[in-house]
């Protein structure tokens, strides 16, 4: 969560807000953003952290993990309309890549102001398609496989 | 129970939260017009 917190400066250029969500009470998210996640970035953890202390959030969105009592590493991309446009699921021995995860919230920010759709490999810069009955069958003419690289 | 996909509505929550030195009380609706992102983990003091 610190490294979320480490680049609050570009979420909220993308107007992202952020909500974390953990088994433990709101109490003891008090106790870690003092002793340890303030210490790891200036101001700790800028957003609201959520206490699912029965697991029942987890559950609507699928990470809670029975056996062990806690919800596991999810991240929901939650468009303006309230629609979840990405979802990713890890268990806990792995943490999140930050830059994919702003690469998706600028893909689907474009995709929604422009129609446009992103292929594979886009960043901010790379050509985008836009789809229609001229584009069937000629995506080689305006995609190459090299763009899907970073 | 509808459970989250992509594409589908994400499923509307209330709890309670800690912020900005106090508790509070987070309604996933407040959100609505927002992009939001909603980042779950194990634990606090975990290592990851």
């Amino acid at each position: 969560m610190a490294a979320v917190a480490a680049h609050k400066a570009e979420l909220d250029e993308l107007g992202v807000e952020v909500l974390a969500i953990s088994t433990n009470s709101h109490f003891i998210h008090k106790v870690w953003q003092e002793n340890e996640l303030s210490k790891m970035v200036e101001g700790g953890f800028p957003w609201p952290m959520v206490a699912d202390t029965t697991g029942a959030i987890g559950r609507l969105y699928g990470v809670y993990d029975e056996q062990g009592g806690v919800d596991i590493r999810g991240r929901f991309i939650i468009d303006p309309d309230g629609v979840i446009q990405a979802m990713e699921v890890l268990t806990p021995t792995v943490g999140r890549n930050f830059r994919e995860l702003i690469r998706q919230v600028q893909a689907y920010q474009h995709a929604r102001a422009t129609g446009e759709v992103m292929p594979a490999g886009w960043v901010p810069g790379k050509p985008t398609l836009k789809p229609g009955p001229d584009l069937v069958g000629k995506v080689w003419t305006v995609w190459k496989v090299e763009n899907a690289g970073d | 129970m509808e459970v989250a996909r992509a594409g589908g509505k994400a499923p509307l929550f209330e709890g309670n939260a800690y912020f900005n030195g106090g508790f509070t009380k987070v309604k996933l609706a407040d959100y609505a017009g927002k992009w939001i992102m909603l980042c779950f983990y194990p634990g606090d003091f975990t290592f990851v």
